[in-house]
């Protein structure tokens, strides 16, 4: 139980109350799920059905993949590479609309 | 079936020309052409506001009641893979009552948006947790009062 306990506050995505986290996790934490909500966002905006089921169900995994992660340093280059991926994913919705 | 048949009380009575409901069902659906109001959604390809209102004849979307929010709020859940249905009831806690994690909740809020076919910022979409807080919020975006 403790153990759980312990893996589950350093969690990104954790399932306790905000108030268990610390200030800088909390924020992380906030990060993650705003990238998470932006990038579900953007891939709705892809015009084929099959490819935007793909990307869905990529960043799914992505996500949950890296869910029990608590080196903050690690966190930190995860979200820095999802922002890469949705800047990446913006450009190419930008190419193919003009 | 009775949904076959509150479809076709609906319809007769919008354009009372028809005859009541009590005609076979049948014949009813060959003689008069459904028109279904087509709108992206995420999860299925019909709602049962589709159903009850199949054949409308204005531009605008169907009225929305608190009664029909909490009608649709509900099926967008139970279709969503990690709810069990039969444990789902508008006051249960999407992390303590169902299990649920935060990227789980993220996602049940973009099917709400897709359902309801409006944005939800992201403040106050963190914090609806049940379904009735989500009936309560879109209720009040969309001004529906009773």
């Amino acid at each position: 139980m403790k153990t759980a306990v312990v893996v589950l506050l350093g969690m990104s995505a954790s399932r306790l109350p905000p108030a268990a986290l610390s200030l800088k996790q909390f924020l992380q934490r906030q990060k993650v799920l705003q990238i998470y909500r932006t990038l579900l966002r953007t891939i709705r905006q892809v015009p084929d059905e099959a490819d935007r089921r793909y990307l869905r169900d990529w960043a799914r995994g992505e996500f949950r993949r890296n869910k029990e992660a608590t080196n903050q340093d690690a966190i930190r280059m995860m979200v820095t590479q999802a922002r890469n991926h949705l800047e990446e994913l913006q450009k190419s919705l930008a190419l193919a609309r003009s | 079936m009775a949904a076959r048949v509150l479809q076709q009380c609906v319809r007769s009575f919008a354009r009372p020309s028809l005859r009541l409901c009590t005609r076979n069902v049948a014949v009813r659906a060959t003689a008069t052409p459904a028109v279904f109001i087509h709108r992206p959604l995420s999860f299925a390809a019909e709602s049962p506001r589709t159903r009850l209102f199949g054949q409308s004849r204005y531009g605008d979307l169907p009225p929305l009641t608190l009664e029909t929010i909490k009608e649709r709020v509900m099926y967008v859940l139970k279709l969503y893979d990690k709810i069990n249905p039969e444990k789902l009831q508008t006051s249960s806690h999407f992390m303590k009552d169902l299990g649920l994690d935060s990227l789980d909740q993220v996602e049940i809020i973009m099917a709400m948006e897709d359902e309801f076919g409006f944005e939800i910022p992201d403040a106050e979409a963190e914090k609806l947790m049940t379904p009735e807080e989500i009936v309560q919020y879109i209720a009040d975006k969309k001004d529906v009062y009773e």
